[in-house]
């Protein structure tokens, strides 16, 4: 069954990458409220950073500087914390659904920006021969899928752990209370304006980091990697697993994207090739049930929100 | 921590797990297919797909694969690149394929290309990916071999559109093209070759897919005045373009690429506007295997075998399957090997369809060298993987579609080699 753990192993690599992005969006939607639909924007300024610092030179196409791995990831988060700092602070007075489709749009001219801005990013032929740093540690695709998925682990728990810390502290609890009533926090003397960005920049720049994962480990980024649709998966990764928690969040990303995949693997299975056109209809129509059912069966996901804010309030 | 912990020696545990063997050698054989059946490029993958699915039942008919059926196993991509790849790698290891093909579009095509069937030792052949970025790769020998195409790539297409252009004497042309690999790879060559043949472009505007309307693109395009129009673009969005074209007082003088030789194209504009309108499209060889096909497919689809990738896909099959069965155990480098094989000059010639494959089957079991002319003619793979093909013209007479003109791959290879070297 050697097909199968290198499929799975090969899955969870996957899904743990969209997770890191849906506990950026689990930060700024399920603990500060703020609506952001532009995140597949934000993976793709991730993406696009990392290959350009870790990619091979290219005639004709800027960057190409070979940087170790890490530089990569490093340098994505902090350009898609740096976009999402001059999105912020043109957007982030916005509220609720005006935010929405401020988002969406930023979402959707960085898309445009990167199939036309062929000097940074090759256009439409994209960039190829992104090394993986696993290529190099090891032979055959089983242990090298297995050192990236390490990696993706290590990087996710990092994730995780860094945020839970943060979303515990005095400044988490911030945030729940401008989600909660934003003039109620701003009369206890809290800055909302500014808390909100540094939420958001925070949790853009783990969608960064998601999307130069994804990029890393694929080897190849390209403009057809970020359309919207993956703003929707991510979401409903989210609304899944659990808004407001981040395990859940984690969770949603394994749930919503083992139905995705496994949705296919089924009807490839059951159904005969010239229906599958249809059915690929039914695998779209699936997602939406599970996120219809969801919303009326668990409205706070599979794991709900901690009720407990504090590390401290357990003591007392 | 614990959760830290937990983490690594899981991550540790599964590193020292050893690929172990390849996948065994029971029947059925399975072939792999990842297209999208669904999605933007729905209307065209699903007819790839099924003439994809066509070619195994007829390999079937004649027997199969070292006296297996093969089961051709389709998972749609929906045109999404990370769909594609988990598509790809399923295939591959949980239903222990060697060959996969597809994708359509190069932006699903290379990732697969590079995270599932190169790491893997997959076979992978593509019956329409276009972009110049695979040869690049297969240069750089990041393909590993495991890469082919049985599409020919833009280069010639950028030629018989210019050369077209003059032959129709047209002097000034504007160009309208799909934003993606395909379209600005192609416009690009295009403002180089119609320069090189004497006439002049007036505009070059990209469009982008699936959108309402193309008014302003359409607006820019006709700045200038100019006397026709070259569109690269695909049916439904391409007959929004020519509609929004001919209303805003555009010329009829079209010249349209290879993916708009296609009915779904000519009936949503109406053939009696198309009557000045000209192009070209990857042509069968003048052989008898390309005739047999057609006559195949007809007899199985009720209709002629118009639009795009039909007969590449239709050869990406059957070369695939000829090297399996050529091969002493089917993995996919003994594939690799296999396809230059079936393809390479001074075998015996063998055609598609049932007596064919038979005969093929005869000829790899006596231990003979074959050679397969398929519906594209006798492929030949070059060292990156890419095939040139022969070109054909075409305009409408009433509602369908005529030959005009025939170039046969060495006039084709000619005709790029004086545009490249003036």
């Amino acid at each position: 069954m050697i097909g199968v753990l290198s499929y799975l192993i090969f899955f969870l690599i996957l899904a743990l990458t969209f997770g890191i992005a849906v506990m950026g969006l689990n930060l700024q939607w399920g603990f500060t409220g703020l609506f952001n639909a532009g995140v597949a924007g934000f993976l793709a300024v991730g993406g696009y950073t990392h290959a350009i610092l870790t990619g091979p030179a290219r005639d004709a196409v800027f960057g190409g500087f070979e940087l170790p791995f890490i530089v990569g990831l490093l340098g994505a988060m902090v350009a898609a914390g740096v976009v999402a700092i001059i999105v912020g602070l043109v957007t982030l007075r916005l509220r609720d659904e005006y935010l929405a489709v401020a988002t969406f749009g930023i979402a959707v001219s960085i898309q445009l920006v990167a199939v036309n801005w062929e000097y940074m990013t090759g256009g439409t032929l994209g960039l190829i021969g992104i090394p993986n740093p696993s290529k190099v540690l090891a032979d055959g695709p089983l242990r090298q899928n297995a050192i990236y998925l390490a990696l993706v682990v290590g990087v996710t728990l990092l994730a995780y752990i860094g945020l839970q810390r943060i979303v515990q502290s005095p400044w988490g609890r911030v945030l729940k209370a401008i989600r909660e009533d934003e003039v109620a926090a701003s009369s206890l003397g809290k800055n909302p304006t500014r808390v909100r960005l540094e939420a958001f920049t925070l949790g853009c720049s783990l969608m960064g980091l998601s999307g130069a994962l994804y990029v890393g480990f694929i080897g190849f980024v390209g403009a057809t990697d970020f359309l919207p649709i993956i703003t929707f998966q991510i979401w409903t990764m989210l609304i899944v697993g659990g808004s407001g928690n981040m395990k859940g969040a984690i969770l949603g990303a394994m749930i919503v994207w083992g139905v995705w995949t496994g949705s296919g693997f089924a009807i490839s299975k059951v159904v005969a090739p010239e229906w599958q056109a249809q059915s690929g209809a039914l695998q779209a129509v699936l997602i939406g049930l599970i996120l219809v059912l969801t919303l009326l069966m668990r409205p706070k996901g599979m794991i709900g929100e901690d009720v407990t804010v504090s590390r401290h309030a357990t003591d007392l | 921590m614990t959760g830290l912990i937990k983490g690594c020696a899981l991550a540790l545990a599964a590193t020292i797990c050893i690929a172990g063997g390849a996948n065994a050698q029971d029947c059925p054989v399975k072939l792999g297919a990842i297209l999208p059946v669904s999605g933007p490029m729905g209307q065209v993958g699903e007819r790839i797909s099924n003439t994809g699915a066509f070619a195994v039942k007829l390999f079937n008919e004649a027997g199969g694969v070292k006296g297996c059926p093969v089961e051709y196993v389709l998972r749609d991509t929906q045109g999404q690149s990370a769909i594609g790849v988990d598509a790809a790698k399923s295939l591959v290891d949980l239903e222990g394929v060697a060959a996969l093909i597809g994708a359509v579009s190069s932006g699903v095509s290379l990732p697969v290309l590079t995270s599932v069937a190169v790491p893997s030792k997959v076979v992978q052949v593509s019956c329409c990916s276009s972009s110049e970025s695979f040869t690049a790769l297969a240069e750089e020998g990041k393909t590993e071999g495991y890469w082919f195409r049985t599409y020919a790539t833009n280069r010639s297409q950028s030629a018989m559109g210019a050369k077209l252009a003059i032959d129709s004497g047209f002097k000034k042309t504007a160009v309208i093209y799909v934003n993606t690999d395909f379209g600005v790879g192609l416009a690009k060559r295009f403002e180089d070759d119609i320069a090189k043949l004497g006439g002049t472009i007036t505009s070059s505007v990209a469009y982008n897919e699936s959108q309402q309307s193309y008014r302003a693109e359409v607006t820019k395009a006709l700045e200038g005045e100019p006397d026709s129009l070259f569109l690269v673009a695909f049916p439904v969005d391409g007959a929004t373009i020519t509609r929004e074209w001919l209303a805003l007082g555009g010329t009829d003088n079209l010249i349209v690429n290879n993916s708009l030789r296609s009915d779904d194209y000519i009936q949503a504009v109406g053939a009696q506007y198309l009557t000045n309108l000209v192009g070209y499209d990857s042509a069968q060889p003048r052989v008898a295997s390309v005739d047999t096909f057609n006559e195949l497919f007809e007899a199985e689809f009720d209709g002629p075998p118009d639009g795009p990738g039909l007969h590449s896909v239709f050869d990406a099959v059957n070369v695939v399957l000829l090297a399996m069965e050529q091969s002493d155990e089917i993995t996919g480098d003994n594939i690799r090997e296999g396809i230059r094989a079936v393809t390479a000059d001074g075998g015996t010639e063998v055609y598609p369809g049932v007596e064919g494959i038979q005969r093929a089957k005869e000829l790899i079991a006596a231990g003979e060298a074959i050679r397969y002319v398929g519906a594209t003619g006798a492929l030949q793979f070059d060292a990156n993987g890419d095939v040139q093909a022969p070109k054909m013209t075409w305009k409408l007479d009433g509602e369908t579609n005529v030959e005009t003109g025939y170039m046969s791959t060495e006039e084709v290879a000619e005709l790029i080699k004086m545009l490249d070297a003036n």
